[in-house]
C-alpha cells in the first residue's frame, strides 16, 4: 500500500527534531503510526501521532487542528490522554508490552515513538490463517498474559484488547500494542461502535461506567481474541448478546466448546468461555484465576491423557498411537504358525491354521475397520452438528439483525418522545416560572403599596399631630395673659411638653393609635430576603435530580449506576451522596469492601453536619489502625481545603 | 538422587515435629495467655511501627498530584504490589500482595532475625517456654498498604501506612499480629521510596 492512501499522512521525508518519516504503518481513526528513523541513534522506530480524524485535520502547514472551536477542548482532551498513555507504557519495561521510548509534541500534536517490531500483526495473520491450531494460540496467549498482569497489578486497564493490537514478532513472540486510554477518553460524545471494538469489547464498555471495568474487561477482550483464533469469527458484539439474553432463554453466542470441539482441548475451550461470559462477575477476575484455569486444567488435562496412554504405549509418543493395533496383530499371526506338531499333521494343521488366519483378518478387519468407521461417523455427524449449528448461528444473528433495526426505530422514536415531552417539560417550566414571576411582582406590588400606605398614614398622623400642637399652642397663647407670656423664660417646645399643666383638650392630644409602631419593618423583610437570594440556583436541583437517580440505582441494585451519580456528587460536597457512598464502601455493595474509603467519606459527611455519619466514621475508626486514621484524616482535611 | 530424596524427607520430618510442638505448645498456654501475649506484642510493635512512620512515612515531591498518584500505582506493581482499591479524587491507593512482598524472602529472613528475639521477650511473660516456638510465617498473610497522594505548597506529599491482613489460619495456632515486623516495615518503607525516586528519576525528570 503507498502512502497516497492515507490522504492526511506526513510525506515521506518529512522530519521532526531528528526523527525521519519513512512511510505510513497503518491508520486507525484516533491516528497513523509511521516507519521512522532516528537520525541519532540510525535506527527505525515506530512513530504514532495523534490525530482523531472526526475531531480533527491536518493542514497545508503539517500542522493539526481541531475542525471547529467545539472540537477544540475534546481534541486537547484527547491529546492530553495520548501523552499520559505514553507516559504510562513507558513504564512498563515488559518483553510482551509495547516499548515506549519517548513522547513529544509537536505540529499542534502528539508523537509516541516506539520499538520497531519486525514480524505481522496478529489480526492480519489470523485473517490469512483462519484459525490457529492450539499450540500456536497458547504461544500467543500465555506472554500476552504476563504483559498484561503487571499493566492490571498497576491498577490501568488496556481496555482495547484485539487481535489487530497483538503484534507477532519474528520470533513467534507477542506484543501488546495500543492501549485505549486515548480513544476511551473522547467518551460518550463519538458512536460507541467507534470507542469499542465490536465482539471483542465487553458490555460493560458500552455503556462507558468506569467503575463496573478492570481486568475482567480486559479477560473478555482476550477470550474474544481466543474465539477468534478457534472459530475463525470474532464472538457476536455484546449488545447483540445482551438482546439474545434478554429476548430469549438461549445464549446467542455459540460456545466455543461447540466450535472447537474435537480440535482443542476441552480445558482451554472451557476457559474461553469462562473469559467470554456476558456478566463481568462470572468471569474470571484476575489474570492469575484465568492463568490458573489454562495451567491447572492444562497440567491436569495433559497428566489424565498422558496416564492413560501410558499402561499400552508406554513410550510410544502420541502421534504413533493409532499404529500400535496394526503391528501387535500382525506380530500375532506367524508365532502361532510355527509348531512342531504341526507337520505331522498337516492337513489339520493347515485347516486350523487358515481358520487362525481367517479369525485373525477377520480380527484385524473388524478392529481397524469398526474405529475408522465409527470415527468417520462422529466426524460426519460432528460436521453435521457444526452446520446446523452454524445455520442456527445465523438465523440467530438475522433475528437479531431485524430485532437490532427495530430496536433501533423503537429508539429513535422513544428519542423523539422524550425530545417532545422535554419541549413540552421546558414549556411548562417556563409558563410555571412566568407565573411564579408575576405572582412576585404582584406581591412585591402589594407589599410596596402597604409600605406606601403605612408611610402615608405615618405622616398622616404626624401632621394632624403638629397641627393639633400648634391649635393647641394658639389655644394657650391666647388664654394667657400677654404680660406673663412676655416674662415667661424662653423653652424650647419639647421641654415645655411634660409640665403638668392642666390640658383643656386632652383626648386630642394623644396620638392616634397603630400608626406609629406599624411602620415600615414586617413590610420590608420579605423583600429582603428575596433579594439575598444568590441568581444561579438550579445547581442543587440538578443535584437532587442526581441524587434520586443514585437512590433510585441503588433501590434496584444497579449498584455501578448508583455509584456513577454518587460519586460526582460526593466529591462536590453533597453530604448525602457522601454518606451513600460510605456505606457502599463499608458493606461491599457494588465496591470492593474497604474500611479507609468508607471512613473518608463518613468523616466529609460528618464535616457537613451529618450527626448519623459521625456515628458510623467512629464504627469504621474502630477498624483502622490509628497511622490509617490520621492518614485519612489528613485526605479529609484536604479535600475539605479544595 | 536418594541423598536428595533422604535429605527434603528429613526437612519434612523435622517441619512437621516443630509444627507439632508448637501446636502442642500453643495448646499448652492457655488462649488468655496467648490473647495477652499477642496483644503486648501488638502493643510494642505498634509503638515502633509509629515512631518509624513519624520519621520515614511521608515525602513530599516536586511533582504534581497526578503524576505522584500515577507514579505510586506503577511503583507499587514493579515491587509486586496489587492495587486493590483506588480513588483519584481522594488521592487513595490500596495495594496488596501475599506476605513477603514487597519484601523477598532473604530480606524476610533477615527481619525476622532482627525482630524475634524480642517478640519472643515480649511474649514470655504470657506463654512461658511456647514463646520459643513464635516465628514470623509469611504464609496465610497478606501485605497491605495504604498510600496517600495530596497536594501541597512544595509539591506532593506521599503518605505510606502498612498492615498485615490474615488469609488462612496458622499452622502453629498462635494468634496472628496485625502490625507487622517492625524491621519489615522499616525495609518495606525503604524499598518502596527507592522505587518512587527511580521512577520520578526516570519518568519526570526535569531538563
Amino acid at each position: 500500500m503507498t502512502d497516497q492512501a492515507y490522504a492526511d499522512a506526513l510525506a515521506p521525508g518529512y522530519r521532526m527534531h531528528w526523527y525521519t518519516v519513512e512511510r505510513v504503518l497503518g491508520q486507525g481513526g484516533f491516528g497513523i503510526t509511521y516507519l521512522a528513523r532516528d537520525n541519532n541513534l540510525d535506527q527505525l522506530i515506530a512513530l504514532k501521532e495523534y490525530l482523531p480524524v472526526d475531531v480533527a485535520a491536518r493542514r497545508p502547514d503539517a500542522t493539526v487542528r481541531s475542525r471547529g472551536d467545539g472540537l477544540g477542548e475534546r481534541f486537547r482532551w484527547g491529546l492530553d490522554r495520548f501523552i499520559q498513555e505514553a507516559r504510562t507504557l513507558a513504564r512498563f519495561d515488559h518483553p510482551n508490552i509495547v516499548r515506549v521510548h519517548s513522547v513529544f509534541e509537536f505540529n499542534g500534536t502528539a508523537y509516541m515513538v516506539m520499538r520497531f517490531e519486525e514480524g505481522e500483526n496478529f489480526g492480519a495473520l489470523l485473517e490469512r490463517r483462519g484459525t490457529l491450531p492450539e499450540k500456536d494460540l497458547l504461544r500467543v496467549l500465555l506472554p500476552v498474559l504476563d504483559g498484561l498482569e503487571l499493566v492490571h497489578n498497576a491498577g490501568f486497564i488496556h481496555r482495547d484488547i484485539k487481535p489487530d493490537n497483538i503484534h507477532i514478532r519474528t520470533d513467534g513472540t507477542p506484543v501488546l500494542l495500543d492501549f485505549g486510554s486515548a480513544r476511551h477518553a473522547l467518551g460518550r460524545s463519538r458512536t460507541l461502535t467507534i470507542l469499542v471494538a465490536p465482539g471483542y469489547a465487553p458490555f460493560e464498555q458500552y455503556y462507558s461506567n468506569s467503575d463496573s471495568q478492570g481486568p475482567w474487561t480486559d479477560i473478555y477482550g482476550l477470550g474474544a481474541t481466543c474465539y477468534r483464533a478457534i472459530s475463525g469469527v470474532p464472538p457476536l458484539d455484546a449488545i447483540t448478546r445482551s438482546k439474545g439474553i434478554l429476548g430469549s432463554t438461549r445464549e446467542v453466542l455459540a460456545p466455543a466448546r461447540a466450535v472447537g470441539a474435537g480440535r482443542y482441548s476441552g480445558w482451554l475451550l472451557a476457559a474461553v468461555d469462562h473469559a467470554l461470559e456476558f456478566a463481568e462477575k462470572d468471569r474470571p477476575q484476575t489474570i492469575a484465576d484465568w492463568r490458573r484455569e489454562l495451567a491447572d486444567e492444562g497440567r491436569t488435562a495433559g497428566v489424565a491423557s498422558a496416564a492413560s496412554q501410558a499402561p499400552a504405549q508406554p513410550a510410544a509418543p502420541p502421534e504413533a498411537a493409532p499404529a500400535a493395533p496394526h503391528s501387535a496383530g500382525t506380530a500375532a499371526s506367524p508365532v502361532a504358525a510355527r509348531t512342531g506338531w504341526a507337520r505331522a499333521r498337516a492337513p489339520i494343521a493347515w485347516a486350523v491354521a487358515g481358520a487362525a488366519a481367517g479369525a485373525v483378518a477377520i480380527a484385524v478387519f473388524l478392529h481397524v475397520e469398526t474405529p475408522i468407521r465409527d470415527a468417520e461417523q462422529q466426524l460426519a455427524e460432528s460436521k453435521q452438528q457444526l452446520e446446523l449449528e452454524r445455520q442456527r448461528f445465523d438465523e440467530v444473528r438475522r433475528r437479531d439483525e431485524d430485532k437490532r433495526r427495530e430496536d433501533e426505530l423503537a429508539r429513535k422514536r422513544l428519542e423523539e418522545q422524550q425530545k417532545q415531552d422535554e419541549a413540552k417539560r421546558r414549556q411548562e417550566e417556563q409558563a410555571r416560572l412566568a407565573e411564579q414571576q408575576k405572582q412576585e411582582e404582584a406581591k412585591r406590588r402589594l407589599e410596596e403599596q402597604a409600605r406606601l400606605t403605612a408611610q402615608q398614614r405615618k405622616d398622616e398622623a404626624k401632621r394632624r399631630l403638629e397641627e393639633q400642637k400648634r391649635s393647641q399652642s394658639i389655644a394657650a397663647r391666647s388664654a394667657k395673659p400677654p404680660a406673663a407670656e412676655r416674662h415667661a423664660p424662653q423653652v424650647p417646645d419639647a421641654q415645655r411638653k411634660p409640665v403638668p399643666t392642666p390640658q383643656p383638650d386632652a383626648p386630642a392630644t394623644r396620638p392616634p393609635p397603630a400608626v406609629l409602631p406599624a411602620a415600615p419593618d414586617p413590610v420590608e423583610t420579605p423583600v429582603v430576603v428575596a433579594t439575598a437570594k444568590p441568581a444561579g440556583v438550579p445547581a442543587p436541583s440538578l443535584q437532587a435530580e442526581q441524587l434520586a437517580q443514585g437512590e433510585a440505582a441503588l433501590g434496584r441494585g444497579d449498584y455501578a449506576d448508583a455509584l456513577e451519580n454518587f460519586r460526582p456528587l460526593a466529591a462536590r460536597g453533597n453530604t448525602r451522596a457522601q454518606i451513600r457512598l460510605a456505606e457502599m464502601y463499608a458493606s461491599g455493595q457494588g465496591v470492593k469492601r474497604n474500611p479507609n474509603q468508607a471512613y473518608i467519606w463518613y468523616s466529609l459527611a460528618a464535616r457537613g453536619g451529618s450527626a448519623r455519619a459521625a456515628a458510623d466514621r467512629a464504627k469504621m475508626a474502630a477498624q483502622l489502625q490509628p497511622a490509617e486514621i490520621r492518614q485519612a484524616d489528613r485526605v479529609v482535611e484536604s479535600m475539605r481545603a479544595r | 538422587m536418594a541423598i536428595r530424596g533422604h535429605l527434603t524427607s528429613s526437612r519434612r520430618r523435622i517441619a512437621w515435629c516443630i509444627t507439632v510442638m508448637a501446636v502442642l505448645a500453643a495448646g499448652c498456654a492457655s488462649k488468655e495467655q496467648v490473647r495477652d501475649a499477642t496483644h503486648d506484642v501488638n502493643a510494642a510493635f505498634r509503638a515502633e511501627y509509629e515512631t518509624i512512620l513519624a520519621t520515614n512515612g511521608t515525602r513530599v515531591f516536586n511533582v504534581s498530584r497526578a503524576e505522584a498518584y500515577d507514579a505510586v500505582r506503577v511503583a507499587m506493581a514493579r515491587l509486586g504490589m496489587i492495587v486493590e482499591a483506588q480513588d483519584p479524587v481522594l488521592g487513595f491507593v490500596n495495594v496488596y500482595a501475599a506476605a513477603p512482598r514487597p519484601l523477598n524472602l532473604e530480606e524476610w529472613r533477615q527481619a525476622a532475625d532482627a525482630d524475634l528475639p524480642k517478640l519472643r521477650e515480649v511474649a514470655r511473660p504470657h506463654v512461658g517456654l511456647a514463646a520459643g516456638f513464635i516465628r514470623f510465617e509469611p504464609e496465610g498473610l497478606q501485605i497491605v498498604i495504604n498510600a496517600t497522594v495530596l497536594e501541597g505548597a512544595a509539591g506532593s506529599e506521599i503518605s505510606l501506612t502498612m498492615r498485615m491482613r490474615e488469609v488462612a489460619p496458622p499452622p502453629s495456632g498462635f494468634p496472628r499480629r496485625e502490625y507487622a515486623p517492625p524491621t519489615a516495615v522499616r525495609m518495606g518503607l525503604s524499598k518502596i521510596w527507592a522505587e518512587l525516586e527511580r521512577e520520578f528519576k526516570t519518568t519526570y525528570r526535569k531538563p
